[in-house]
């Protein structure tokens, strides 16, 4: 008997399977030249052909995706607590970044290139600037729906500021964190590719220009197929890190209430 | 109780107005002076409005009353004087049922450690869940689930217990069930506990002493004893007298021309 996950997986896997052939089939019968929409089996031969270039460029891509993601994510946390902790700062800094929040940080992009250079400098600061607010603010969110019982249990123990906050409020905001940082690092690598299309000598970003200029269209495929499943692995990453630290995140509530 | 001996708990003149916008106050509680004995079981009942939760809010250290003062006996060391249950059992649910058990004395930094885990586990026996320690709160009834805040009441040494309509959101039948547990607890442990409830024949069952308040403004309107002999079973309920005792409060929390939803 096989279990409700494999069943899924199947299915997935079945309309994958099913749509790739769709796809091979179509290009093939409709005879549609391989520049315009290259069929899976060129973008796999170029994928194979050209493994060392991409494994080059993927390297400097993730990299740059990863420490703008990880620096993005200890300063909205920071930020985030200091802004829900202490009231002089919700009052000054939070509506300060509420406001940038709503500027569209990409196009920023040609000034940071600017002043960051072509490296991986100015994609890592392009990478947080979009990284940061949507864990920031789910960050702030959480730690401000807190349980007041929960609150009023631990000052009946007379607890401290920081043990409510590292025993309770943190805890709590949790799932809206992951939350957070599932959209943060997909945030973080479209900054990164965006800054690798503007300029730069590195990268997925700057293959995908080079190459769709060159119109080596089965190559800019290749590309999207590795940042495809680079997107899924940081998913899926998450989503077992989820399951793992908020098995008691789900239910617990009604369960509570239930008699 | 023939000889009370000093209370536990003093309540002198305490009161509590809440301001509004407009600059007039808003009375919860007019202003109110009570002694509990130590090791007695005392019930506030009232209807909702009357300031029951606010005065105990307010012997919890949770809001401070406008006017009047509150005085505890000293219990053990620096331990808070006192415990407190809620109506939900306000768990952690990221916390094993142990854990959970063991919050207090972790944020009190009460030690020996394993001194206070021998006593949680025997506490979890006590209240019927032994061989839950290491189950998470989800997994257990709403019922079990107030045994838990029960024992982690119970884990540190407080002078009084406060306990804020703990069975008011279980099903009747848990409910009795737990009102009987609670009496064997208390008898067992021989704390002092101050139980809020809207249910008349509950606090009859418990008390030693009812305070009965009423609304608009709260105030206490009178304090009844309940001289039923002990141990109490559910049979007791069928007795005149107590039947008596739970009308005479019923006819107290009626007042006449006042206008009553419920």
């Amino acid at each position: 008997m096989m279990g409700e996950r494999t069943v899924s997986a199947l299915y997935a896997g079945g309309t994958l399977v099913f749509v790739l052939l769709t796809w091979q089939f179509a290009v093939t019968v409709l005879n549609v030249p391989a520049y315009f929409i290259p069929a899976p089996t060129n973008v796999v031969t170029a994928l194979i052909r050209g493994r060392d270039l991409y494994a080059a460029h993927f390297m400097v891509t993730l990299w740059s995706t990863l420490v703008a993601f990880g620096v993005a994510f200890l300063l909205a946390l920071l930020l985030g607590a200091l802004v829900s902790e202490v009231r002089f700062l919700e009052r000054t800094l939070y509506p300060m970044l509420v406001a940038l929040q709503s500027m569209p940080r990409i196009a920023l992009a040609p000034i940071i290139i600017v002043w960051f250079g072509f490296g991986p400098t100015s994609k890592i600061v392009l990478g947080i600037l979009s990284a940061f607010f949507p864990i920031f603010l789910n960050t702030v969110h959480g730690l401000k729906v807190v349980d007041s019982d929960q609150i009023a249990l631990m000052r009946s123990f007379r607890a401290t500021r920081s043990q409510i906050f590292w025993k309770i409020k943190l805890p709590n905001a949790l799932p809206f964190l992951l939350a957070g940082a599932n959209i943060g690092i997909i945030f973080a690598i479209l900054a990164v590719i965006v800054g690798e299309f503007l300029g730069a000598n590195k990268g997925m970003g700057y293959l995908i220009v080079n190459q769709s200029s060159q119109m080596d269209t089965p190559g800019v495929f290749a590309n999207i197929v590795l940042l495809s499943a680079t997107g899924l692995v940081f998913h899926y990453g998450l989503q077992a890190l989820r399951n793992r630290l908020l098995f008691w995140a789900s239910g617990s509530e009604a369960a509570g209430t239930s008699a | 109780m023939t000889d009370p001996g000093p209370p536990i708990m003093q309540l002198v003149g305490v009161g509590k107005t809440y301001q509004t916008r407009d600059g007039k106050g808003v009375v919860a509680l007019t202003p109110s002076t009570l002694d509990i004995q130590a090791g007695e079981f005392l019930s506030i009942v009232g209807p909702s409005g009357c300031g029951k939760t606010t005065l105990l809010n307010m012997m919890a250290g949770l809001i401070a009353p406008s006017s009047g003062s509150i005085q505890i006996a000293q219990s053990a060391g620096t331990a808070p004087r006192i415990g407190l249950v809620f109506q939900r059992p306000v768990l952690l649910p990221w916390r094993r049922v142990i854990d959970n058990v063991l919050l207090p004395v972790e944020v009190m930094g009460l030690a020996p450690p394993e001194a206070y885990r021998a006593r949680a586990l025997e506490l979890l026996a006590m209240v019927g869940l032994e061989g839950f320690a290491n189950a998470y709160p989800s997994e257990l009834s709403g019922g079990m689930q107030q045994r838990v805040s029960i024992a982690r009441s119970l884990v540190y040494d407080s002078a009084v217990l406060l306990m804020d309509e703990p069975f008011a959101a279980l099903d009747a039948m848990t409910r009795e069930e737990l009102n009987l547990e609670l009496l064997r607890i208390w008898k067992m442990t021989g704390r002092t506990i101050v139980f809020v409830t809207h249910n008349i024949p509950e606090a009859v069952l418990l008390s030693d002493r009812i305070v009965v308040m009423t609304p608009r403004p709260g105030q206490v309107r009178e304090i009844v004893p309940v001289p039923l002999p002990r141990p109490r079973a559910l049979s007791l309920m069928g007795d005149p007298d107590f039947g008596a005792i739970a009308d005479r409060i019923r006819g107290m929390l009626r007042p006449a021309g006042a206008a009553l939803a419920a």
